[in-house]
């Protein structure tokens, strides 16, 4: 066993997943590897990011499962990041992206190209998720019932990660229209939200309004 | 509502009307500490504002409470909270279903490896016995 495996990392190691998903088609498999070249520093978000986040979201981020348990023991973030350094290459070198070597193969070219910003980025977005225990103490809030099954607090987690991606993004976007730089402020998120509902990606209150 | 969710939900609130202060009261939000890692990941400033911290989780809150609410519209037939009421929801939005059909999958494999694992520790446990006795 390596060093500070968890008996998941191994048990995924042995058995390559066959996720059923159909992965989207590549867009363009060249676009890929110029935009890494010309991600700066401040990683900007046009288009195309939107693509590759989305495709490295739905291809690559099998690990982030894992990385979630291994978050959940680490509760302390000096801890996390210490620990982050050793694991790294671990994660990388055992890359299934749903036992695509194709796919692996361009993942891991990508990869070496990757700046430190940028690698220390990927990290957080592969390693961030929500707290199980918290989550589950959320549903359990809302729904009134005290049984939350493990399948739902680990799907309602997923979606909650993805839709963070989204409303992030969009606020970059907007930021990038203002020609504005720094952190985020709450005024983009709240412009994101809106333009978010007027899509339809964020569910209206009411279901039906012929019959109120 | 929200209200109904959690007593933090109205500490956040309190948060947007006062400055905040590193006093006794926790108004930290329900996932402050991970939404700012994954804030980072995800195109932020690697310190976000906590404004923006504390909006983020009172929006993140919300969907998920709407999200829950219509899936147990569709579900209360069944008179149980499903996974598949989710997965109904989420069919119009690709990355969402992707991502989640895949966390499931994953999950289901894990499961069984981990049975696997238990198995063979038995199975190493009786071996020993075995030799020991015999």
């Amino acid at each position: 066993m390596k060093q500070s495996k968890d008996p998941f990392e191994a048990a995924f190691e042995e058995s390559p997943p066959e996720s059923p998903i159909e992965t989207e088609p590549d867009p363009d498999a060249d676009t890929e590897i110029p935009i890494s070249n010309s991600l700066n520093s401040q990683p900007i978000h046009t288009n195309e990011e939107e693509e590759e986040d989305n495709h490295v979201k739905n291809t690559t981020s099998i690990n982030t499962a894992i990385t979630t348990t291994k978050n959940n023991n680490n509760n302390n973030k000096d801890d996390e990041e210490d620990e982050e350094e050793d694991n790294m290459d671990v994660e990388l070198a055992k890359f299934p992206t749903a036992g695509d070597p194709h796919k692996m193969a361009k993942m891991q070219a990508i990869l070496s190209q990757f700046t430190e910003e940028q690698m220390s980025r990927y990290e957080s977005f592969r390693r961030a998720g929500f707290q199980k225990a918290n989550m589950k103490r959320l549903l359990a809030s809302i729904t009134g019932s005290q049984k939350i099954s493990i399948p739902i607090t680990i799907a309602v987690s997923g979606i909650a990660k993805v839709f963070v991606g989204e409303v992030v993004e969009a606020a970059r976007t907007i930021m990038k229209e203002r020609k504005e730089s720094g952190p985020i402020r709450p005024c983009h998120l709240r412009e994101a939200h809106r333009r978010l509902k007027l899509e339809g990606k964020i569910f209206k209150r009411t279901t039906s309004r012929l019959f109120r | 509502m929200s209200n109904s969710a959690a007593g933090t939900s109205s500490k956040t609130r309190a948060a947007s009307s006062q400055p905040s202060e590193p006093s006794s009261k926790r108004r930290r939000g329900v996932f402050h500490r991970e939404l700012q890692h994954m804030m980072y990941g995800f195109g932020d400033d690697p310190n976000p504002l906590p404004e923006s911290v504390a909006l983020m989780d009172d929006i993140v809150v919300e969907y998920i409470t709407e999200l829950v609410h219509k899936a147990q519209d569709i579900g209360s037939q069944r008179g149980k909270l499903s996974v598949e009421d989710f997965l109904y929801l989420i069919r119009k939005d690709a990355p969402k279903l992707n991502r989640c059909t895949e966390l499931l999958s994953m999950n289901e494999e894990l499961k069984q490896a981990r049975k696997l694992f238990e198995h063979d520790d038995e199975n190493l446990r009786k071996t020993f016995e075995d030799d020991a006795d015999g």
